[in-house]
């Protein structure tokens, strides 16, 4: 670092900057910590300290259990989804489209991530509609004819995930592509001149080369995959009955509208909480240890 | 022959491969221009005498202008705040000796992470306690959280990545700490800078929770207008809702060639 002499630089543009970000980060954390041992409801102004209370009236709350879950159900599905669609996507392009081909195909491929939730959500919808949608349609003509997908309790959590699955998987697909270009070409060509099958380079030379950035990839759709709200909300709004409601519907439910149960919502918002601090700091340590 | 075949069955996978992503969205912009008549059908009409009439009904519809204005205000209030904190602090990150630059780095991107249920929630009793609840300034100051956080940490590389050279070279002209940033830093790295700023504001303008839990009915932003249509009256009004999807998807996605140049820098860098 060259000598910049003493300058006040450093102080005015770092300073409110970090100080917002302190204040708009931090008031939010604790007051949803302080809520959550509370008994606050939205209607009535004052409220009491009932510290662990709260945490025990979920452990014995059907409607919670069933969220956790249809959470985890979901985190699976999407993120072992998303990750194999992205990898299998990435290796095709990658051995058969080339040039300018493969730029315009990357483009295309990150359009459903851009989308807004609310949209994606919607043109689904609309395609998994039994009696006009377009998928209804065409898996009448293979034969297909109960496509009441949203509807159905066993099914409706799965049709949207594949949502969810259309517009990370695409994107993760761009992504897995730039890591595998990246590579040098040598012992991939080593393997091919030692008759290795296509699937043999990539299962035992390419993908164990990128496995810190892959599982780095997994980490981040696991953090991405906890926000289902905007997907399940548009498409099913948690039902039919309980079977599409995650962790942070139900606590939509629960704080917002009518009943207003901000405590007892803040309570799950919390477990979410340190839920996603621990995945994230796994994934800080992993990527401090590139860095280094 | 058997490579014919194969040729045939790469061809096959990629044009699949194309539909897949983006036939859906084709199949919304279609949508938007039929009439309802042409919508509700069994068989799917690719042939049909086009109509603009369900985005006359969007645009027409006073919600719907409403939620434009809120998105318009709230969004670009939020990104232009983000911007003009989030680049400079930035710059000090990446250029000058700040002790703890890791553990504030972690502080941003964690920010980022949080779950919107935890932002979302407590801020509903804090803005009810100030009195500040629906109202345009709480969802400019909640969305800020992150524009900032998100403008800063991906503004950190593109200073680290300019060569210092230019820099140094300036300081020797006699050029000012400021006017360095200001003259130098700050014009060399616009174009890359710009990249992470059309990221955020893809971020809060696709947002729908935060919005849906911290508005009611006189800030609420485009997504959440939206995404109360499938209530309207008995019938439910696909060409509007097809229209609106359409209207909500148009911003983000002009930015795709931006985002998609932002992503290859990204991922050249490690």
């Amino acid at each position: 670092m060259f000598n910049r002499g003493k300058t006040s630089l450093p102080y005015l543009f770092l300073g409110p900057s970090l100080l917002v970000m302190l204040v708009l980060g931090l008031v939010p954390t604790v007051a949803a910590i302080n809520l959550a041992l509370k008994n606050r409801v939205l209607r009535y102004p004052d409220s009491d300290y009932v510290w662990l209370r709260n945490l025990e009236r979920l452990m014995s709350d059907r409607r919670f259990l069933n969220a956790i879950e249809v959470s985890a159900v979901w985190e699976v599905v999407t993120v072992l989804g998303a990750v194999m669609v992205g990898i299998a996507i990435a290796v095709y392009l990658f051995e058969n489209v080339h040039g300018k081909w493969r730029q315009a195909m990357c483009v295309l491929l990150i359009t459903p991530v851009l989308l807004p939730r609310v949209s994606a959500a919607f043109i689904w919808k609309f395609m998994y509609s039994p009696l006009t949608g377009i998928l209804g349609w065409l898996l009448g003509l293979v034969g297909i004819h109960d496509t009441a997908f949203l509807s159905d309790p066993a099914l409706a959590l799965y049709a949207v995930a594949l949502v969810d699955i259309w517009q990370w998987g695409l994107f993760f697909a761009v992504i897995v592509l730039k890591l595998l270009e990246t590579l040098p070409p040598e012992p991939l060509e080593a393997a091919r001149l030692d008759y290795a099958r296509t699937w043999q380079v990539y299962a035992y030379i390419a993908l164990p080369m990128l496995k810190g950035p892959l599982i780095s990839l997994v980490f981040i759709k696991m953090v991405e995959s906890l926000r289902s709200f905007d997907l399940i909300y548009v498409m099913t709004k948690g039902g039919p009955g309980v079977a599409t409601e995650t962790l942070d519907m139900y606590a939509y439910a629960q704080g917002i509208g009518l009943s207003g149960k901000v405590s007892y919502a803040s309570t799950m918002a919390v477990l979410m909480m340190i839920a996603t601090t621990l995945i994230f700091t796994l994934i800080w340590k992993r990527v401090s240890k590139w860095e280094d | 022959m058997g490579r014919l075949i194969a040729r045939c069955a790469v061809w096959g996978v990629g044009i699949l491969l194309v539909l897949v992503a983006v036939f859906p969205l084709l199949w919304a912009l279609l949508n938007s221009v039929k009439t309802l008549l042409d919508i509700v059908t069994p068989t799917p009409r690719f042939l049909f005498t086009p109509t603009l009439e369900n985005y006359r009904q969007v645009i027409g519809s006073p919600e719907v202008l409403v939620g434009l204005t809120n998105s318009a205000v709230i969004v670009g209030s939020a990104v232009l705040l983000g911007t003009c904190m989030g680049v400079p602090a930035a710059y000090v990150i990446a250029r000058y000796h700040v002790p703890g630059k890791r553990d504030i780095q972690f502080f941003l991107l964690s920010l980022r992470f949080l779950p919107p249920v935890a932002v979302a929630i407590p801020l509903i009793a804090i803005w009810v306690d100030l009195g500040l609840y629906d109202t345009r300034f709480s969802m400019i100051v909640t969305y800020l959280l992150t524009t900032l956080s998100t403008i800063t940490w991906l503004s950190i590389p593109v200073f680290q990545r300019m060569p210092r050279e230019i820099e140094e070279a300036a300081t020797l002209d006699g050029y000012g700490p400021y006017a360095v940033f200001w003259k130098i830093a700050l014009p060399n790295c616009a174009t890359t800078l710009l990249g992470g700023i059309i990221f955020s504001f893809v971020l809060v303008w696709n947002e729908l929770m935060i919005a849906l839990a911290l508005t009611s009915s006189n800030s609420a932003t485009l997504p959440v207008v939206a995404s109360a249509f499938t209530s309207m009256g008995q019938e439910v009004p696909w060409g509007v809702i097809n229209a609106s999807t359409v209207l909500l998807a148009l911003p983000p996605l002009i930015f795709v060639g931006v985002l998609s140049r932002l992503l290859n820098s990204m991922l050249k860098g490690k």
